[in-house]
């Protein structure tokens, strides 16, 4: 059995021909560790996700998701492997018109035929794990937006997933959430013996969580190492990235293009 | 040159694909049916919320429809002294034309718009996406109840439009305008045929039914995931809904009557 959960082998992805989003890119997920995917905003991390997850597919390469090839797997298949994975998505996901506890229950009723007392226990000891026991009847339009995420990252451990896939799951949190969030997704890995991917751009945050930094920008991975070989790497990219400074290789200014010159006069159409 | 053929040929080619697109995911929530059946509960809800709750707009404007109706026939029919036929009128007025039309077209407004930005602002906070993770098809779970729940409720609907408009009708026939109650119910029931006109009526309606739930849901799927792509949507699922509608009427017309 292969040591990698995941693995990505020259995988390049684009909506249409105009816009490429991923250019061969490779990673490595290996079991049991937190991988973090940092980059720019619109660099390609949330398509990783999308492609691991199989909400789409990748135009060429190789996807090895739990030693099974995504990339040619067909719908039954991409249902099994994702019984094995949870995601918390950016701002929560949560269904709206379900309570919380129905929610957190929401996959157990598809996947399972639990009785409603062990449902009552499972939910019970997901909102225990999140600290937010209590909260059960409320309705997501109740909750504060880090309560949100945090009753969304429950629903997505109900099934127990061998791998859950976090899409930035600090943005627009106070300090305090943000760092309850990083914390519980530490525990989390660590006690239920999980692999972890992390998209993100909180740098502090990262480098103390992380096993292991993928960089991305462009839509290509321009940097990898441990926590430690990243923050001394001596990329102009990931340095400027590190330290927020606003001149260097990620470009500030959006491109110029034919029908900005045509605006400008510079140029007929 | 080459630009005109392109604008002329880019909105057919839209429309096509539209059409595949439509026909393809009318097929998926068939496909979905044996799933929905195990989960009743899906459909009840959708019931209440497209059927249930559309009843009092329904009920109103049924009545108001059979009211005017009324007065204008019982004024129109006068003249020829033929107000005996003012129940006939009514009925055969709202039962084969404007019950299963307006119903339809009030349905779109109320319920098929609420079903559409509905779907549109799932799919813009990534609750369907949510659930595509989870390992559950959004078509069976969210989509074919809706459907489903739009194409019962339409009939349903349909009928207590054209039992309001007719006491509308009545109401301002009889109990206003002073016609005696026993024609007004007689001619009615000599003219109505339960084949010809009421099972017909209901067949339109369950058509109208399809369609605008169709539209409905696909339009919620096709929403851009931005505020201004599902108020677009929600637009043009009244504006397609209502298009659909009376040229659909048209052709059940020349068929059925």
């Amino acid at each position: 059995m292969s040591e990698n959960i995941i693995e990505l082998k020259n995988v390049s992805f684009a909506y249409n021909e105009n816009k490429q989003i991923l250019t061969d890119i490779s990673m490595k997920i290996p079991y049991g560790k937190i991988v973090a995917i940092m980059g720019g905003s619109g660099c390609g991390k949330t398509t990783v996700l999308k492609l691991i997850s199989g909400q789409i597919k990748a135009n060429s390469g190789k996807i090895t998701a739990f030693g099974t090839d995504i990339t040619r797997a067909n719908n039954k298949t991409l249902e099994q492997i994702r019984t094995k994975l949870g995601m918390l998505f950016q701002f929560g996901a949560l269904f709206t018109d379900l309570s919380v506890y129905d929610n957190i229950a929401f996959p157990l009723n598809e996947h399972t035929k639990l009785n409603k007392t062990l449902k009552d226990i499972i939910v019970a000891m997901k909102l225990e794990s999140v600290g937010l026991s209590g909260t059960q009847e409320l309705f997501p339009s109740e909750l504060s937006g880090g309560m949100a995420r945090r009753i969304a990252l429950a629903r997505a451990m109900a099934l127990d997933p061998e791998l859950m896939m976090y899409d930035e799951p600090f943005t627009g949190l106070d300090p305090i959430s943000l760092n309850t969030i990083a914390m519980l997704i530490k525990k989390l890995n660590d006690n239920l013996k999980q692999t972890t991917i992390l998209v993100t751009h909180d740098i502090p945050i990262t480098m103390k969580i992380a096993d292991y930094i993928y960089f991305m920008s462009n839509g290509k991975v321009i940097a990898e190492g441990t926590p430690k070989e990243i923050s001394v790497t001596e990329n102009k990219s990931v340095q400027q990235f590190i330290n927020g400074e606003v001149n260097g290789p990620f470009a500030y200014k959006y491109n110029s293009n034919k029908s900005y010159d045509y605006y400008l006069g510079r140029e007929s159409i | 040159m080459k630009n005109l053929i392109q604008s002329i040929g880019r909105p057919f080619s839209s429309f096509i694909l539209m059409l595949g697109e439509t026909s393809m995911l009318l097929g998926k929530i068939i496909l979905s049916i044996p799933y929905i059946l195990k989960r009743p509960q899906l459909i009840i809800k959708e019931l209440f919320f497209s059927g249930v709750l559309s009843i009092v707009i329904i009920a109103v404007s049924g009545w108001f429809v059979g009211m005017v109706l009324g007065l204008q026939g019982y004024n129109t029919l006068q003249r020829f002294g033929s107000v005996s036929v003012l129940g006939s009128l009514v009925a055969l007025s709202l039962i084969r034309e404007l019950g299963p039309v307006l119903s339809a077209i009030l349905f779109a407004s109320r319920a098929g718009s609420g079903i559409t930005a509905e779907i549109g602002l799932m799919k813009a906070t990534e609750q369907l996406d949510a659930m595509n993770v989870m390992s559950v098809d959004p078509i069976k779970r969210i989509i074919a109840p809706k459907f489903i729940g739009g194409v019962i409720s339409v009939p349903i609907l349909t009928m207590l439009f054209n039992t309001c408009g007719i006491l509308g009708g009545k109401f301002v026939g009889v109990n206003l305008l002073g016609l005696d109650s026993g024609i007004f119910w007689s001619q009615m029931q000599d003219s109505v045929n339960f084949h010809a006109d009421i099972v017909n009526s209901i067949i339109k309606a369950l058509i109208f039914g399809i369609f605008v739930s169709l539209i409905s849901v696909y339009q919620g799927l096709s929403s851009k995931p931005t505020a201004e792509g599902v108020s677009s949507s929600t637009t043009k699922t009244v504006v397609h809904s209502a298009l659909a509608v009376l040229a659909l009427d048209f052709i059940l017309t020349a068929f059925m009557f």
